[in-house]
């Protein structure tokens, strides 16, 4: 090949501009699958008292306490900060909901908001010794501290109730007008869960979530435009313990109890199992993928696996996902690059 | 009389019992136009690190605007107006393009509505500005490990930029930049305000001539001088120092004698989430040749490389032969097609004696039919700077270093066809015209030999072939000889967007 050669104009523009379209559609089909598919599930959720008795449904109170762990779990992923500790902030959160209550502070939002913000302080405290490490060396920290929130609940009697745990007068919504009733209980649960959701969404679009993202995807740029990780990871961290906070004022609201069991390291384990395999549904950290991912562990472990097969089709569940996911990737992208693929 | 911006005080930095940096001070006028050359391993990077903070000096003052800044964070020196971009553009891939440069563009905590509203505002049309700076307003949306190599850098320094830095610390902005990139990205930096200081590492001597007012040259961690362009260019220490033969590059003679072809490639498409990059590209490289590929950042380089490689997936209907056989993109290695990619991509956690031995014990399980082939040994002879480097590891070693290191794995594999990704970025002018030998070496022993480049000078030395990929497919295929003449001289400007003289370096 010694002389020049001027190849003809090919399709190149016509094909690129087919193939874009057709991503473009099957995204859009998508969105409004998953649309569509979220709206069924929130009436679902709505109406699940009328559907069935009170085992369901404290079940999916259950699950939604789980989701709040999870998704505090998945905030801290998101920042590339993998925490096996979100219990601790759930204890902290139940504990003070628990205390206020025995106090004759019984009512729901207001006990909500305690349990959400004591958590958020405990975290802050705790953010400059924790943010110290990152990856599996924060890990690890997260995994002692977990120990050490059960050790603390367990000796510290005269605030805990040990071993034993706290009993709780009923939250109220009104004074005087005690939650008693399964599905009231369940939908104050569901409304709480829902305010808590409309908070984290907005919180996943703020500035604070993109710094995050940042300091998980290049750390010494970010400390290069002069960001403190400390200071912006310890808010993230806060946040989370807010999420988790929350989820035990609920524990209380649905238990009118709790005990260290309640932040063991099984529940510990399975908050960090949803999150991770709300990570592996959708390839990168989501809150979707850790709430769907929470109620599919509910769902397969305390209901189907409810003859004692829980953990087994739990581990089934766990393997599943993660190893299912690039062949059903590897399809999709065979069906994008198949040639006449907009045809 | 201008004022001193960051005075350096007799900074020195050791690792262990390697000294990269020997006591070294300097002063460094507000809007100085500071360049810092030097051949690969001289420091250079080293001093940038300890002025931007990442690495503390062992001994030694830095003062910036009269304030000792030595014991601050690097967070700290940012808030300061310090700014920098690092060797390896250092941007978040998993964001877009946008949402980087807004990362640069921080606030005081305000909780009133209306401000918040302001902010966000005059927040966006920051970043507008930023991304039209450097030209990037197109790919605003795009996420940012999606860009080629040399976007990458732009939009780094687009990040960079947006925060207003009053010194700019820049480290080899040019590498992997493409000509017409390169112009641009001087006439960013020459549009800068005065105020603003540029200390500025480069290779490309051109552009740190076009840009420098002041020079310093460092080798080995050891100042060698410190003046004026011209000064420097005369400066009979700094040419043995640094400069390579300033003669042109001698294209090579066509080699004679019909040769196997090795690497046959067919009807190659590939792209990245349903958008083309290649379109059907054929190709082919023969035994005992050299064919480079040329382009802007962009134009579909890497990703050829990386499919054959068989990093990236091809689109159906792409038939990739080796010898006649399909080249299967799981056994690349059985095949003895070795890589050296962009980036680099070494073990972090190997030492230099310890990536030889990996690559050395892969090629005698591959390559046992060919006979002895080369040794660690003949690497060494081969690539001398690696030699008293056997028990560093990769993060101990300057970037020109690695990039040895990379071409020696390589040639360790014994491969049949060896594919290099802009090898010569990073590199010092005389590095590069040994690398000019090495290349030649390898081909003469019969490897087909594949690469990307955006050095020309580099590419006219040693390849047989010259392709011109232009977005997407080859724009042109040429010998050396054919492209020393004038029609295809212009062709060739036009096609890269700067006359070839541009990128002598």
């Amino acid at each position: 090949m010694t002389t020049m050669t001027n190849p003809a104009p090919d399709t190149f523009t016509t094909g690129s501009a087919e193939r874009r379209a057709t991503a473009d559609r099957a995204a859009r089909r998508w969105r409004h699958a998953r649309r569509a598919l979220g709206a069924v599930a929130a009436l679902a959720a709505i109406a699940l008292p009328a559907l069935t008795g009170p085992y369901l449904i404290t079940l999916a109170a259950t699950a939604i306490v789980l989701a709040l762990l999870a998704m505090s779990t998945q905030l801290l992923a998101v920042a590339g900060l993998p925490s096996f500790g979100q219990t601790t902030y759930l204890g902290i959160g139940a504990y003070t909901a628990a205390l206020l209550a025995a106090a004759g502070i019984t009512n729901g939002p207001a006990l909500l908001a305690a349990a959400a913000g004591t958590a958020a302080l405990a975290a802050a405290v705790l953010a400059p010794f924790v943010l110290r490490t990152r990856g599996v060396t924060f890990l690890m920290v997260t995994v002692m501290i977990q120990g050490l929130a059960v050790a603390v609940a367990v000796h510290w009697t005269s605030v805990t109730g040990g071993d034993e745990g706290r009993h709780t007068p009923a939250v109220t919504l009104w004074p005087g007008d005690p939650l008693t009733s399964t599905p009231v209980i369940y939908w104050y649960t569901l409304t709480a869960f829902a305010a808590v959701g409309v908070g984290t969404a907005w919180l996943m679009r703020s500035r604070l979530v993109l710094l995050l993202r940042a300091h998980a995807g290049h750390e010494p740029r970010m400390t290069a435009l002069g960001h403190r990780a400390t200071l912006e990871l310890g808010a993230g961290y806060a946040a989370a313990a807010a999420i988790s906070g929350a989820g035990g004022a609920l524990l209380i609201t649905i238990n009118t109890y709790v005990s260290p069991a309640d932040i063991s390291f099984g529940v510990a384990a399975a908050g960090f199992a949803a999150a991770a395999l709300g990570t592996a549904l959708a390839g990168f950290p989501t809150m979707t993928g850790a709430l769907v991912a929470a109620v599919a562990i509910v769902v397969v472990r305390d209901w189907a696996g409810s003859d004692g097969t829980g953990p087994l089709l739990l581990g089934l569940l766990l393997l599943t996902v993660p190893y299912l996911r690039p062949a059903v990737l590897r399809l999709r992208a065979r069906r994008v690059n198949r040639p006449g693929a907009a045809a | 009389m201008s004022t001193v911006l960051l005075h350096l005080d007799e900074i020195s930095r050791r690792y262990g019992a390697v000294t990269a940096l020997h006591p070294l001070s300097l002063t460094i006028p507000t809007g100085a136009r500071h360049a810092i050359i030097g051949p690969n391993g001289a420091g250079k990077t080293t001093l940038l690190h300890l002025i931007a903070g990442t690495l503390a000096p062992t001994e030694g003052r830095i003062v910036l605007n009269s304030r000792p800044i030595t014991r601050l964070s690097p967070a700290a020196r940012a808030d300061l107006g310090v700014g920098r971009t690092f060797q390896h553009p250092a941007v978040v891939d998993q964001l877009t393009v946008a949402d980087n440069v807004a990362l640069a563009i921080r606030r005081r905590l305000t909780f009133a509505v209306h401000q918040r509203a302001g902010h966000r505002a005059l927040r966006a049309a920051r970043v507008a500005a930023a991304l039209q700076q450097v030209g990037l307003t197109g790919e605003a949306a795009t996420l940012a490990g999606q860009l080629p190599y040399g976007r990458r850098r732009l939009l780094e320094i687009a990040v960079v930029l947006a925060a207003r830095p009053r010194l700019l610390l820049l480290d080899e902005p040019s590498a992997g930049l493409d000509p017409a990139e390169i112009s641009h990205l001087t006439a960013v930096i020459r549009a800068l305000p005065a105020e603003v200081t540029v200390v500025l590492v480069d290779h490309h001597l051109p552009l740190v001539f076009d840009l420098a007012d002041t020079i310093t040259v460092l080798a080995s961690g050891q100042h060698v001088a410190t003046g004026g362009s011209e000064q420097i260019r005369n400066d009979a220490l700094v040419r043995d120092a640094y400069f390579a033969d300033t003669t042109p590059a001698t294209t090579r003679a066509p080699r004679k004698g019909a040769r196997p072809t090795v690497l046959d490639i067919e009807q190659l498409s590939a792209g990245y989430h349903g958008a083309p990059v290649l379109d059907q590209v054929d190709l082919t490289v023969s035994a005992g040749t050299v064919h480079a590929l040329l382009g802007l950042n962009g134009a579909g380089k890497s990703t050829l490389i990386n499919v054959v490689a068989g990093l990236h997936p091809a689109r159906a209907g792409t038939r990739i032969l080796l010898d006649g056989t399909d080249l299967r993109a799981s056994r690349t290695a059985r095949h003895r097609v070795a890589l050296v990619p962009q980036g680099r991509r070494l073990w972090t956690a190997l030492t230099v004696s310890e990536h030889l031995a990996m690559a050395a014990a892969a090629g005698r399980r591959f390559g046992a039919g060919d006979g002895p082939g080369r040794d660690v040994a003949d690497i060494l002879d081969m690539l001398p700077v690696l030699r008293n480097k056997l028990r560093r590891y990769p993060a101990q070693m300057s970037g020109g270093e690695q990039q040895m290191l990379a071409i020696a794995r390589a040639l360790l594999l014994r491969p049949r066809l060896l594919l290099l990704d802009e090898p010569s970025e990073g590199l010092a002018p005389q590095i590069i015209d040994q690398l000019t030998t090495v290349i030649t070496g390898v081909a003469n022993d019969g490897v087909a030999v594949l690469l990307a480049e955006q050095n020309q000078r580099f590419a006219r030395a040693v390849a047989d072939q010259i392709s011109v990929l232009d977005s997407g497919h080859i724009e042109f295929t040429a010998t050396t000889a054919v492209l020393a003449r004038p029609d295809a001289q212009a062709r060739l400007a036009e096609l890269l967007g700067v006359s070839t003289a541009g990128t002598v370096a």
